[in-house]
């Protein structure tokens, strides 16, 4: 996972305290991502990584955690790139 | 774009395996086609000029051969496939999709009830894009009605002669070959309609008035007269038989032929919409959490699942085999066509709404708007809703056990 990618995340997560690192397997919906937070957050992906997720990975899996999240990212980036 | 997710062949070519369309083949196609209706659309909507970029694209993909079967060289697809990409091309283009669709619809009344002798040599030229079809269903003093014709076919030996005025022939002017309704010859009645085929080159047309209308305006719908003689072999069913035909192929594949095209227009403004709203310079200005906002573009998608759920359960219907002349099948064909032209239109209205002046009515923003709701205020009309509430409100009483299809 890319190292900004947690803190492009951080900013979203309501309940992740301060001083506590952003574990890659953590819930995000227990950490406070709820789908208004999610949507600016794929704003946020769409912006820095210059990559729109299609549809098909828009689902709550993908949203899981920040490591499922960057998959996904990732994926889609190499895709965009490649294309 | 995506690649339609699921496919089901038709009850007419599931013995054929190998007539399956390929599905990816056939996205790939479509995308082709959207580049090139992308690129003429706005000259075509504003000078209300057939599409003719789009029509030699339709012959070069092989689309117009669709709904031809694979023995005759066609993609072998089904009304499925038909609904799906005649959305797909009114996302970008209504007119351009409702001609697509409404060539499809005289493919499939002349694969299922022309003469073995003239599919024989009609579609095989279909499905090489040599002939884009045009219905000849209108008259001056019915409308769209379907069941009744005031002009007769007249025999001569083992010809017929043709006569025929009709207000509204969508490409009419374009068109190789016409499928026209006429009284049958020595009819008792006007409710005694034949369905024959004619190539152009067997007519003599002649276009008798423009076409210069609020939206659609690339259907170049023109009023024709058509005259000419043909061999009798091309009549389409037997002589008076044509409403068989319109309940069991025509109706049917008309309603969920424009409802499709209506969708994707609707789609296509939506998508069109939302892609604008993401996009970052929109972002700052507009508040996206805002509740009203927010809760308008729910509702506008709404319809649209709602319109899509109820086409895609009328195509399952459909090739399901169902006796389609029984009042709840006839019932809820009817309803495709109703809730489609209602609701997507009414989507599109609730987004010019949403988007305001600037975007949602001006004729250069990109969303193209404007053109949409021009457009889709044509669906209530096209065989007008009030007609179709009329003849359904007698299919109600047709059926006291209310067996929902």
């Amino acid at each position: 996972m890319d190292s900004s990618f947690a803190a492009l995340i951080r900013p979203h997560l309501r309940f992740l305290p301060d001083d506590a690192d952003l574990a890659p397997d953590a819930p995000l919906r227990s950490l406070g991502l709820d789908s208004m937070q999610a949507i600016e957050l794929l704003f946020d992906i769409e912006d820095k990584y210059g990559v729109v997720l299609p549809d098909d990975k828009l689902s709550s899996e993908t949203f899981e955690t920040a490591q499922s999240l960057w998959q996904a990212v990732d994926a889609t980036r190499q895709q965009t790139e490649a294309a | 774009m995506s690649v339609p997710a699921r496919h089901q062949v038709g009850p007419a070519d599931s013995a054929d395996p190998a007539g399956r369309v390929d599905l990816t083949n056939l996205a790939n196609l479509v995308g082709a086609l959207r580049a090139v209706i992308r690129e003429s659309a706005d000259a075509t909507d504003r000078d209300a000029e057939f599409p003719v970029a789009t029509l030699a694209a339709l012959r070069r993909t092989s689309l117009f051969g669709l709904l031809v079967p694979a023995e005759y060289g066609g993609l072998g697809g089904s009304v499925r496939d038909m609904v799906w990409v005649s959305t797909e091309l009114a996302r970008d283009c209504t007119s351009a999709g409702m001609i697509f669709a409404m060539h499809c619809q005289q493919v499939a009344a002349l694969t299922s009830y022309a003469s073995p002798a003239l599919r024989q040599a009609l579609l095989p030229r279909i499905a090489h894009g040599e002939v884009y079809l045009a219905s000849v269903t209108t008259d001056a003093g019915k409308g769209g009605h379907l069941l009744s014709a005031e002009q007769a076919l007249a025999e001569r030996g083992d010809r017929l002669r043709i006569d025929r005025t009709a207000p509204i022939v969508t490409g009419g002017a374009h068109a190789d070959g016409f499928l026209i309704t006429m009284q049958a010859p020595g009819a008792a009645s006007a409710g005694e309609v034949s369905l024959v085929y004619a190539d152009r080159a067997q007519l003599h047309t002649e276009v008798v008035g423009g076409w210069d209308t609020l939206g659609m305006r690339a259907t170049e719908s023109v009023p024709m007269r058509l005259t000419g003689e043909v061999p009798a072999d091309q009549v389409v069913g037997r002589h008076g038989g044509f409403a068989d035909i319109a309940i069991q192929s025509f109706a049917p594949l008309a309603h969920l032929g424009w409802s499709a095209c209506w969708l994707g227009t609707a789609s296509g403004a939506l998508a069109r919409t939302v892609t604008m709203l993401r996009s970052r310079e929109e972002r700052g200005r507009r508040d996206l959490t805002s509740e009203l906002f927010l809760t308008r573009l729910s509702r506008i998608r709404q319809r649209l699942d709602l319109t899509n759920a109820v086409i895609q359960h009328a195509v399952d219907t459909f090739l399901s085999g169902m006796d389609p002349t029984t009042p709840r099948q006839q019932l809820l064909l009817n309803t495709v066509k109703l809730t489609a032209s209602e609701q997507c239109l009414a989507a599109v209205d609730e987004l010019v709404e949403l988007v305001g002046l600037r975007h949602g009515y001006q004729r250069q923003s990109p969303l193209r708007l404007e053109r949409a709701l021009r457009d889709l205020r044509a669906a209530p009309l096209n065989y007008a809703n009030d007609r179709l509430h009329f003849a359904d409100g007698r299919l109600v009483l047709l059926d006291p056990e209310v067996r929902l299809a």
